[in-house]
């Protein structure tokens, strides 16, 4: 496996364990740049556009804007610097290494050579699996939006390389990108307009509605 | 025609309502743009008999569109003069209507096309962008649970997409290994459907259920479903359950008359085993719950189960299903419609307060009760032939167990929601409340979405049947 897909793998575990929101944070950003490079070194020419708004979507989005935008609402909101994504006990990081190996095995059994093919599907299968541990493990707001976006962020390798990425068509494209910001928008929106209170109030059906 | 003008109207004047055109009259111009909008999907539908293909073959109305264009523009259209009717008898509800509009239309003009679109991940994202422009209204003022539930929406959104998304990945993966040349273009995949047999096909597949199920409510990630709907708008709810549900369906639609070809068992296992804990887990929430809004999401989340079993089944169970799906669809929007009328007047979701509505609110008991009758699947409606259907093709699969699960399964649901609804219905009034009269306008939609499910059941155009067959035949593959 290259250094690159070791060290993508490395930002995907190490938040798991240094359980600070910044750490998260920082790891959610390395992984936007480490995919982007990866997806650079597959195509170094960036002759199609489609290519050029791949990289966008990966530094701008998901390594710049995401992060970015979560740390300006928590830094705002003077959180403490604690936040377990997951849950930190033995059990939690013996089933976060169980899924990597897992990972690794359902890669060599659907791409029978080995190859930069199978190194980048063993490691975008572990940051999908790692993603739905974090969904699994959270019950606040901000650490699901984490799994949600180490989750795109697992999609978003797990398709570098794939064949139709050639025959899309910009539109497609464009939509795909377009989902990614417009969701992380949402979820901005969302986060930044719940009140401090840890549990929601009673739902009135007092008030008049549509 | 072109399919364009149907997407391009509504979106047009979603994105002049987004620029400040037309304040003070934002709730005209969404009725007048969806009645256009409709008047034009019906040009479509009626006028084209063979499958169009437009946009580089992006585009293509075939009888699946024209079917699910019938349906959901009359009810997009019903939905919108239900929301101009509240928001000119209640001013307060004027706050913000102009961006509502905007996203109503955003969302008809992506889900037209969605309806019409023939590529797999044209697919994905614009029912992507269908769960973004819900998001926000699903948020009422001041209502803090109102906001958790669209976060909570979103997220299973996401994640349900996610699977989809990497359900994508891996059939495109699938076609790579057996020496194809990858594409998303239905019509083209439908050539390729018999060759697609590999691991990363099937596990493309599997994804890709998964993922769908959750847009749908099915288990194991239906728990959004009941908090979204209980904590939307009625008419929201409604758009969620009778618009958006039937866009996820044609998702699923579209998948499966590719794929069912070449993975028959594959799709089959998923989706009956999927529709059976649906079916499971609805029922016992419908035992338990007293609140009418959670009660009629839980009914869905049962319908979902009942769809995936039909479709899982396949082969005489398509017709039964195709014509329950569209039953299923005028019953959603009376029911959280009527929900709606019920809960502004009792100021409460609690199905042990609300009692005497025939007495009370005439036009809403008649609709809750007949309503409730469809959602049961008594005749004459189309939901009884359907479910009669779906059980027959059961018998003849000799899926005796799925069969005798389904049958229990429906009898709780019919005792469970029968006594919890028939006594808000016929039960004495337990307060005295002062009503407004009820206006033709308010009773209008509701009205026409009844006429349309009573139509359905006791006589079937010939024109539509012909279009369900059609429907039905595309879905047992190529």
């Amino acid at each position: 496996m290259s250094p690159l897909l070791m060290g993508l793998l490395g930002v995907m575990l190490v938040p798991l364990f240094l359980a600070t929101w910044r750490s998260s944070l920082i790891g959610l950003s390395l992984q936007g740049f480490l995919i982007a490079w990866a997806a650079y070194r597959l195509d170094p020419n960036l002759r199609a556009v489609g290519s050029w708004l791949l990289l966008v979507d990966l530094v701008l989005v998901r390594g710049v804007g995401a992060p970015l935008l979560l740390y300006r609402i928590l830094s705002a909101r003077k959180r403490s610097a604690r936040n377990d994504i997951i849950a930190p006990n033995l059990l939690s990081w013996t089933i976060a290494f169980g899924l990597v190996l897992a990972a690794f095995n359902l890669s060599a059994a659907l791409v029978p050579t080995d190859g930069d093919q199978r190194a980048i599907i063993s490691v975008a299968s572990a940051g999908v699996l790692l993603a739905f541990l974090v969904l699994a493990s959270q019950s606040t707001t901000f650490g699901q939006v984490i799994g949600v976006l180490r989750l795109e962020n697992g999609i978003a390798l797990f398709e570098l390389g794939g064949e139709h990425r050639h025959h899309d068509g910009l539109v497609i494209q464009l939509g795909q990108v377009t989902i990614v910001a417009g969701t992380l928008g949402l979820y901005v929106w969302l986060l930044s307009s719940f009140s401090e209170a840890s549990s929601p109030s009673a739902p009135s059906h007092d008030e008049p509605t549509l | 025609m072109s399919p364009l003008y149907f997407i391009a109207l509504p979106g047009l004047m979603a994105l002049a309502l987004a620029l400040g055109v037309g304040r003070g009259r934002a709730t005209l111009l969404l009725v007048g743009t969806a009645l256009a909008t409709l008047l034009l999907a019906l040009v479509e539908v009626l006028s084209v008999s063979q499958p169009a293909a437009a946009l580089l073959g992006l585009v293509r109305v075939d009888a699946t569109s024209r079917l699910f264009l019938a349906v959901v523009n009359p009810i997009f259209l019903g939905i919108s003069t239900y929301i101009w009717h509240r928001v000119r008898t209640t001013p307060v509800l004027r706050e913000g209507i102009q961006r509502t509009a905007s996203l109503l239309l955003f969302f008809l003009a992506s889900t037209n096309a969605l309806l019409v679109a023939n590529h797999l991940l044209a697919l994905w994202v614009l029912l992507e962008l269908t769960a973004l422009a819900a998001t926000p209204l699903i948020v009422r003022p001041r209502a803090e649970a109102a906001r958790r539930a669209a976060f909570r929406y979103l997220l299973f959104s996401t994640v349900g997409l996610g699977l989809v998304a990497l359900g994508f990945a891996c059939l495109s993966r699938g076609m790579d290994a057996v020496g194809l040349q990858p594409t998303f273009i239905v019509e083209e995949l439908r050539q390729l459907g018999p060759a697609l047999v590999d691991s990363w096909t099937k596990l493309g597949l599997g994804l890709v259920l998964l993922g769908l199920g959750a847009k749908l409510g099915l288990a194991p990630m239906y728990s959004w479903l009941p908090e979204t709907y209980d904590e939307s708008p009625p008419a929201i709810a409604a758009l969620l359950g009778a618009v958006q549900f039937n866009a996820a369906l044609v998702v699923l639609f579209r998948v499966v008359q590719v794929y069912r070809v070449s993975n028959a068992t594959l799709v089959a296992d998923e989706l009956l085993a999927m529709g059976l804990v649906s079916m499971v887990v609805s029922t016992v929430s419908i035992i338990a719950t007293r609140n009418i809004k959670r009660l009629i999401a839980y009914a869905s989340i049962n319908h979902a189960g009942v769809i995936a079993i039909g479709l899982g089944v396949g082969g005489a169970a398509t017709y039964g299903l195709l014509l329950y799906v569209v039953s299923n669809a005028f019953i959603k929007a009376i029911l959280f419609l009527t929900a709606g009328k019920i809960m502004a007047h009792y100021k409460t979701n609690d199905t042990r307060v609300i009692s005497g509505l025939i007495k009370e609110l005439p036009y809403s008991g008649v609709f809750l009760m007949v309503g409730t009758i469809a959602l049961l699947g008594f005749p004459p409606f189309g939901s009884f032939l359907g479910e009669l259907l779906i059980l027959s093709a059961l018998v003849g699969s000799g899926r005796m167990l799925t069969f005798a699960a389904f049958c229990t399964l429906i009898t709780m649901t019919f005792v469970a929601t029968g006594r919890t609804v028939f006594p808000m219905i016929w039960g004495p009034s337990k307060e005295k409340h002062e009503f407004s009269r009820q206006t033709l306008p308010a009773a209008l939609p509701k009205l026409t979405f009844l006429i349309a499910l009573v139509v359905l059941g006791i006589y079937i155009p010939p024109a539509f049947n012909a279009l369900l067959l059609q429907v039905a035949t595309s879905l047992e593959g190529p």
